[in-house]
């Protein structure tokens, strides 16, 4: 059976991917020249990128010991060449911690941070796209979030609804997405004047059409930029939930958890808080310059 | 074949359009010409039923489409292209599916809807590999040959125009100017231009419709209305024009012979 024009214009759309007209991805996966350049002006930012995964990739396969495993024999021993960062109060090996717990904090980041961005942009879609009314509605709501101070509301969250590390990522959720839905919104919003948009309206393309076809591509690029850095900045807010206790509990390994079990011996043995913290300073760092890297790339595209 | 009415437009206690009335046969031309801020733009929009009637009717072909009862987006049988072609493709869709969008509602079968897009792209006088680029990729004056195929490949009756030369250069306005005369002889098209351009109004229109604060101050033959209006808006308009050398000079000789 033969497809009529609308029909056919879907098949056009399905074969053209909402991400394989943008450069960036099809550099990435054909490595062409301009993907040499990109790599050649980012190159510290990728080498170091490439540098962490095969360090956490290797440490995982090679280290001889369980993260949460006690050893009361070799307790707070120094870093040495069985312990290269040394081990802490329950004798676990701290360098094979750090590598399970970056499984925790960047993984848990990495939900927040996604579920955030999704739930965010879809707010901030209907918000930008919709009539003065559902604009309003949504946008009390999120200003009625922003109210809160970040941190204090995911402790009062996780407080009411039970430390644990489902509570955490529930409380961190809660407080995330509003910046996206702002963001989302105010990109939606410029889309909507453009002429294009008013184009498909007046070629009486259905509401769902225009939003996958006209907003999102050109608003999907400034999203990826924020969901970087909102990425490195809820590390940041887990280890520090973990670190009040409201987090993920002991034993499991995480960074401010860490931290936490590390407090105590701070100055007799510094090594158990030196190297989560070390951690904790490098991803981030590494997750703000890659955002960065990724918003001035984006912007020489945008030329 | 397009029939206005007595539109009128009302926002906040504001009479944006007062009483305006017009129709537009097949194969017509139709300047609308003003000061900037005269309602051209408002005009059109609510033709197309982006704003509200207070009063009147729009109807197409004796079928009422606007009307302060009703309102439906985008007339059936007509396109717009707007001022700024860049703008009006998207930047991340190629040009084939920026042209496949007014064939949307159309009943075409898929071998057609390649066809009439290739089709379409030659009407404008464009190479075919053009399909596949992105609107960064192509020149403005490439553009606007996009946007005038994305409208013409519906097949529709009317085109709706505002002011679409007046983000290119002489030459290119010169180009698309004859493209879209020889477009509308071959498919017998009907123009409504918004136009700051007289000298492109008396070139290519049938018929004025001068517009100021809102309300009609002439509609008449072209012809008539360059030899000398009968308001005296329009006759200011014309003497600046001459002045300003939008309109050529001979033209002025004879305008005070008469």
């Amino acid at each position: 059976m033969e497809l009529s024009g609308k029909d056919n214009y879907l098949s056009y759309f399905m074969n053209t991917s909402l991400f394989n007209h943008l450069p960036f991805f099809k550099g990435i996966l054909s490595f062409s020249f301009q993907t040499r350049i990109v790599l050649k002006k980012h190159y510290l930012i990728f080498c170091s990128l490439a540098l962490l995964t095969a360090v956490i990739l290797l440490g995982f396969i090679f280290t001889p010991y369980d993260p949460v495993e006690t050893d009361f024999l070799n307790r707070l021993s120094p870093p040495s060449w069985q312990n290269w960062f040394g081990t802490d109060q329950m004798g676990r090996d701290i360098a094979t911690r750090i590598l399970y717990g970056a499984g925790w904090s960047v993984g848990l980041a990495l939900i927040v941070s996604t579920t955030g961005a999704v739930i965010g942009t879809i707010v901030g879609l209907l918000a930008g796209s919709l009539g003065r009314f559902v604009d309003g509605f949504c946008m009390r709501v999120t200003d009625s979030f922003f109210a809160f101070p970040e941190l204090i509301a995911a402790i009062v969250v996780t407080g009411v609804l039970g430390p644990n590390t489902v509570n955490m990522v529930i409380a961190l959720i809660l407080v995330s997405w509003m910046r996206f839905a702002r963001l989302v919104r105010a990109l939606t919003d410029d889309v909507k004047q453009r002429d294009y948009v008013l184009q498909a309206k007046l070629n009486r393309i259905p509401y769902l059409l225009i939003l996958t076809r006209h907003y999102i591509p050109n608003i999907v690029l400034s999203i990826i930029v924020v969901w970087t850095s909102s990425w490195s900045r809820t590390i940041l807010s887990i280890s520090g939930l973990s670190f009040l206790g409201f987090g993920v509990q002991p034993p499991q390994a995480e960074w401010g958890a860490m931290l936490l079990d590390g407090k105590p011996y701070m100055l007799t043995a510094p090594h158990v808080m030196i190297f989560p913290g070390v951690a904790v300073l490098i991803t981030v760092l590494v997750l703000n310059l890659m955002g960065d890297h990724l918003r001035d790339y984006l912007q020489s595209l945008e030329k | 074949m397009l029939e206005v009415n007595n539109l009128s437009l009302q926002m906040q206690n504001q009479n944006l359009l007062e009483d305006i009335n017009f129709t537009l046969n097949r194969g017509e031309t139709l300047c609308i010409i003003g000061e900037s801020g005269s309602g051209k733009t408002t005009l059109l929009r609510s033709l197309l039923g982006l704003m509200p009637l207070s009063l009147g009717s729009v109807r197409l072909n004796g079928q009422v489409y606007q009307s302060p009862e009703k309102t439906q987006t985008g007339l059936p049988s007509t396109q717009m292209v707007m001022q700024d072609p860049i703008a009006a493709l998207n930047p991340r869709q190629k040009i084939k599916l920026s042209i496949a969008e007014s064939l949307y509602r159309s009943s075409l079968k898929a071998s057609e809807l390649d066809q009439a897009i290739k089709q379409a792209l030659k009407d404008v006088e464009l190479p075919e590999e053009i399909e596949n680029r992105y609107p960064s990729q192509i020149s403005l004056g490439q553009a606007q040959r996009v946007c005038i195929a994305r409208a013409i490949v519906a097949k529709p009756d009317i085109l709706f125009f505002d002011e679409p030369l007046s983000a290119l250069d002489a030459i290119i306005q010169k180009q698309i100017a004859h493209l879209l005369d020889r477009l509308k002889k071959q498919n017998e098209l009907s123009y409504i231009f918004i136009t700051h351009d007289l000298g492109f109004a008396r070139h290519y229109a049938d018929k004025i419709l001068l517009l100021n604060h809102g309300k009609v101050e002439e509609y008449q033959d072209v012809s008539l209305f360059f030899k000398g209006p009968e308001s005296a808006y329009g006759q200011e308009l014309l003497k600046a024009a001459y002045i300003l050398g939008s309109l050529p000079q001979k033209k002025t000789k004879e305008n005070r012979a008469a």
